[in-house]
């Protein structure tokens, strides 16, 4: 029995070690050294997501720049504990990648009522946060949305097709901030169109299977119908699937205001017209570079977004297939 | 010879710990080793953040201690959780106090079906408990149509974020729950009636005690506290997600309580064994956090300190209850 409770002694003792012995190095951090905390929303959720990260740690490094990063998994609740520990940490800037853009904004005011600068990183900050964080760095979704649009307006002009067009429009998650400014943002351009007519406009929250079963419905409901526009290109292989099953692809003028690899693919194949090319590299980069002037003291635009360049058949060649 | 001997009390000391409640033996150690390895840790606002943090799964505990005591356990919890939390939001339009009403009502109300499939069907808690926890995320789903929702009484993320003296005010409120429940659990008739259920049902029943009418209260008193947990957790962010306590919240919850020394079979524990379990938890995670650890590695050394609580737990028999 002693010797029983001796060895037990020992596991528990070399379990404890064992479980922080990797945080050997992970203490201290110099003054002089520019100290990111980061909360982000969930590393493995997509390709997306991954590639931003591999390339938010790789900058990082190039500039020198120590990073204490949590991730969130996508639990809301988990990332406000999250920012709180950050601020013990003490931080020069605080990026937050929020999981819900309404729901941080308690734990974000808190963080600025304590002198914490916060940048918000790729998903938009509820309208009510503004007053509370330094900047925003990620893509313009709003831009996005008026990219498709154009290329959409621009792909019917190509194939020549006159009188009053239709389309539709297959929209993210409602109530999502990058859902919306992509939709506003189109329907700004097309409005300014009176020769296209927007029949419908679906929530899809970003699933597939949803795009898919939304376009068979409109495709059900409206026999007429020449264009649809998605919010990105997973969507947009999810109405593919539709239009296939309708014997519609290519056929349907599909333009997107996020490009997938997949997308890519589909518009090598002929199905998509337009899309952006909002690189998750780029993105990544440009969300540590605004975080590192936030942290120096440097003036930053409010809204430090990146560019995120039209794709179209003619000049996809120019760009990189995404990995993800 | 006299260092032996020395050495000898010392341990003796130490195991008489580790009988009566291992939990205490391995949250000092684990304080201990968060203090060396962890800068900041030691920081009064570190370790109320750490209670602050602990509050919301420490409703929850609290609630699911009356239950473990009892001998059954509850897999819908979280999502009872998150249920409430989806009602306290979506209900502000007639009031705060009609939406917290709501959020509690409904806890109770789910505690109680739970508690009549088992008690008076007599089917197995497990699976009662399961189709609840997977039928109520449906029903939020449904409630809120796939989105997050956001509250409208704005003072309401002021009181989820708010201090008294210097003290998170849900923190504050969870200790004081405990404090009650643990008086419930040692002085009164039910405490008495849940331990002695736990203990041995069919002897319970024989010596007169409601085993139906306690099991039964013990399930609300479950969902009661996950109603609470919904409430805290609406207010630390005055909205509610589709997602919340899904899906993993149910079983963080039994593993606390577990770690707290409360048997799976029932008839032994306490609240404040709980609340060993629960800040042992906390603490784990919050260190990981300031050492910039991976969050994986909290799962993976969650299992670790399970199993070994259990591991003493088999081996070495507690005297009483």
């Amino acid at each position: 029995m002693k010797k029983g409770m001796r060895n037990l002694f020992l596991l528990s003792v070399l379990l404890f070690v064992g479980m922080f012995a990797f945080a050997g190095g992970g203490g201290e951090t110099k003054d002089d050294v520019i100290t990111i905390g980061y909360a982000v929303f969930n590393v493995g959720i997509d390709s997306y997501e991954t590639y931003h990260n591999e390339n938010f740690i790789a900058e990082c490094e190039r500039q020198g720049v120590e990073l204490i990063q949590l991730d969130a998994q996508g639990d809301i609740a988990r990332q406000i504990n999250q920012v709180e520990n950050l601020m013990q940490k003490d931080p020069d800037v605080i990026v937050i990648w929020p999981v819900h853009g309404k729901a941080i904004v308690p734990v974000v005011k808190k963080a600025h009522d304590e002198g914490f600068k916060i940048v918000i990183a790729n998903s938009p900050i509820d309208e009510t946060g503004f007053d509370y964080i330094t900047a925003y760095a990620g893509p313009d979704n709003t831009q996005e949305g008026r990219d498709a649009a154009e290329m959409m307006i621009e792909a019917f002009e190509k194939r020549g097709i006159t009188g009053q067009k239709k389309v539709v429009e297959l929209m993210g998650l409602p109530g999502y901030v990058t859902a919306i400014e992509r939709s506003d943002g189109f329907q700004e351009v097309l409005a300014q169109h009176p020769d296209f007519t927007l029949l419908a406009t679906e929530p899809t929250d970003w699933n597939r299977e949803k795009a898919t079963r939304a376009m068979e419905d409109l495709l059900v409901k409206y026999k007429d119908l020449q264009g649809v526009y998605v919010a990105d290109d997973n969507l947009g292989i999810g109405a593919l699937n539709a239009l296939k099953e309708a014997g519609r692809a290519g056929e349907v003028i599909m333009t997107s205001a996020c490009i997938f690899g997949e997308g890519y693919d589909a518009m090598k194949e002929g199905y998509i017209q337009g899309t952006c090319y909002q690189y998750s590299g780029l993105d990544a980069i440009n969300t540590v570079k605004v975080a590192v002037k936030v942290a120096k003291g440097e003036e930053v635009d409010f809204l430090s977004t990146f560019e995120s360049p039209k794709v179209t058949p003619d000049n996809m060649d120019d760009f990189k297939r995404p990995e993800y | 010879m006299i260092k032996t001997l020395k050495a000898n009390s010392i341990y003796r000391t130490i195991r008489k710990v580790v009988i009566t409640g291992p939990i205490w033996a391995v949250l000092l150690g684990v304080f201990i080793i968060a203090s060396v390895v962890t800068p900041d840790f030691l920081s009064l606002r570190n370790l109320t953040n750490i209670l602050l943090q602990s509050s919301l799964n420490g409703m929850l505990a609290i609630g699911m201690t009356f239950l473990m005591i009892n001998g059954y356990f509850d897999l819908s919890v979280g999502t009872a959780m998150g249920f409430c939390a989806v009602l306290t939001i979506g209900m502000q339009p007639y009031g705060l106090i009609t939406a917290i009403l709501a959020a509690l009502v409904a806890g109770l109300a789910i505690g109680a079906i739970n508690g009549l499939f088992v008690v008076k069907a007599k089917i197995n808690a497990f699976v009662v408990t399961l189709a609840a926890f997977i039928g109520l995320r449906g029903l939020i789903f449904i409630y809120t149509g796939e989105r997050s929702i956001v509250g409208q009484v704005d003072g309401f993320a002021t009181f989820g974020m708010s201090e008294i003296l210097g003290f998170p005010t849900l923190a504050l409120l969870m200790l004081v729950f405990l404090v009650i429940a643990e008086f419930t659990l040692r002085k009164t008739g039910h405490g008495r009636n849940t331990y002695a259920i736990g203990g041995n049902a069919e002897a319970a029943r024989n010596a007169g005690v409601p085993v139906e009418r306690t099991t039964f209260i013990n399930f609300m008193l479950c969902g009661l506290g996950a109603a609470i947990g919904g409430i805290f957790i609406a207010s630390r962010m005055n909205a509610a997600t589709p997602m919340l306590g899904w899906p993993d919240t149910n079983l963080k919850i039994i593993a606390t309580v577990a770690l707290g020394g409360t048997k799976l079979r029932g008839g032994f524990g306490s609240m404040i064994h709980t609340l060993g379990g629960l800040l042992t938890l906390a603490i784990i995670s919050n260190s990981m956090d300031l050492l910039n650890v991976p969050s994986f590695y909290n799962r993976l050394s969650m299992g670790l300190i399970l199993m070994l609580v259990v591991y003493i737990d088999a081996k070495f028999k507690p005297t009483a209850a």
